[in-house]
């Protein structure tokens, strides 16, 4: 019975192999650290971190599925995401910054590797 | 005419503060200083069509800002007093600000890496007097993060094909973000109905229901038909 449940549904929901009614948490431990620095209790209770990580993944789901439609259809590049994003101003400046970091972190990494390979040569 | 030129004002300061990435004052302060004196100069012609002009041109000026000035400058200074024929009074003016536009980017730019560098002593006297208490919470406020392979599986099960790295990466940090939005609404709510604790569900939906209000949730699954029949 849950095998004819998956074929109704789209690929969208049956991501798991469990039923549909029970999905497996895969966000609760990072979410409760999450939580807590954002100014929850230290133990948030579980219900709310169950309905937080719900809340995740529709998100993330939605983003997906706007970015999929931005741009190139079909494929998701981070213009498209950003673009997605230009109205609020805090995702903005958040992706911009990570983004940059991750430049310079590559560039500093690649320095390294070439000063390394220059010394040992 | 005046309504006009404010207009196109704000567009040079938009499309400036654009390109930086963040809307910083002092910049479109500046903007608004180094573009007041040009204009207060050309006062005298009165008409719409040298202003419609030099506006059309200043938009496609601050999309290139990169331009040499010090050739430029003195070459203006001295045109600017015989400006009576149209052509050369539309021309100055344009060149002008484009100088005025890179001068003020360039002082901009200093003032930024200025001001990040205060905020960045800022935060490091604030940290250095947390208490232990407020320290964790930072440090799990900091440390906090989405698995990035959790992330990509998501991603992949819904479009079907790989996603680069540079998306999962944008993807998690607007994820950690919004639930930094969700948590901090709800606490709004229990600070707002005078309770205290753990966060509770119930706070968990008004703050949802507040933020979809706000259209701060994307939400593709319900449409408003506006007009029906």
């Amino acid at each position: 019975m849950a095998e004819s449940e998956k074929d109704q549904f789209d690929d969208e929901e049956a991501e798991e192999d469990a039923s549909l009614e029970r999905r497996k948490k895969i966000f609760s431990k990072e979410l409760r650290c999450m939580m807590y620095g954002f100014g929850d209790d230290r133990n948030p209770y579980t219900e709310s971190v169950d309905i937080l990580e719900d809340l995740v993944i529709e998100y993330i789901t939605e983003m997906t599925k706007k970015a999929m439609e931005v741009g190139r259809p079909g494929r998701i590049s981070v213009e498209d995401i950003i673009f997605l994003i230009r109205k609020d101003p805090k995702k903005y400046s958040r992706v911009k910054e990570l983004l940059m970091m991750n430049e310079e972190l590559r560039k500093a990494r690649k320095a390294f590797d070439e000063i390394k390979y220059a010394t040992t040569k | 005419m005046k309504l006009i030129q404010n207009c196109f004002r704000i567009v040079i300061v938009k499309m400036d503060s654009i390109k930086e990435g963040s809307v910083s004052p002092v910049s479109s302060f500046m903007a608004k200083d180094n573009l007041k004196s040009p204009s207060s100069e050309k006062g005298d012609q009165g008409d719409d069509v040298p202003e419609l002009s030099f506006s059309g041109q200043s938009e496609s000026e601050s999309e290139t800002p990169e331009k040499p000035h010090s050739t430029k400058k003195t070459g203006d200074s001295s045109q600017d007093p015989k400006s009576s024929p149209s052509k050369s009074s539309t021309d100055s003016p344009e060149k002008k600000r484009k100088l005025e536009l890179t001068e003020e980017e360039q002082s901009a730019h200093k003032h930024k890496k200025e001001r990040q560098e205060e905020e960045r002593l800022k935060m490091q006297v604030l940290v250095s007097n947390f208490t232990e208490e407020q320290l964790n919470r930072y440090e799990m406020y900091r440390r906090a993060a989405f698995p990035k392979a959790a992330i990509r599986r998501l991603m992949q099960s819904i479009t079907r094909s790989s996603v680069s790295q540079n998306v999962v990466i944008a993807m998690s940090g607007i994820a950690k973000v919004f639930v930094g939005e969700v948590v901090e609404e709800a606490l709004d709510v229990i600070e707002h109905t005078g309770e205290s604790g753990p966060i509770q569900p119930k706070h968990l939906r008004e703050a949802v229901r507040r933020l979809r209000q706000k259209n701060n949730i994307p939400n593709t699954k319900t449409k408003k038909v506006l007009f029906n029949t």
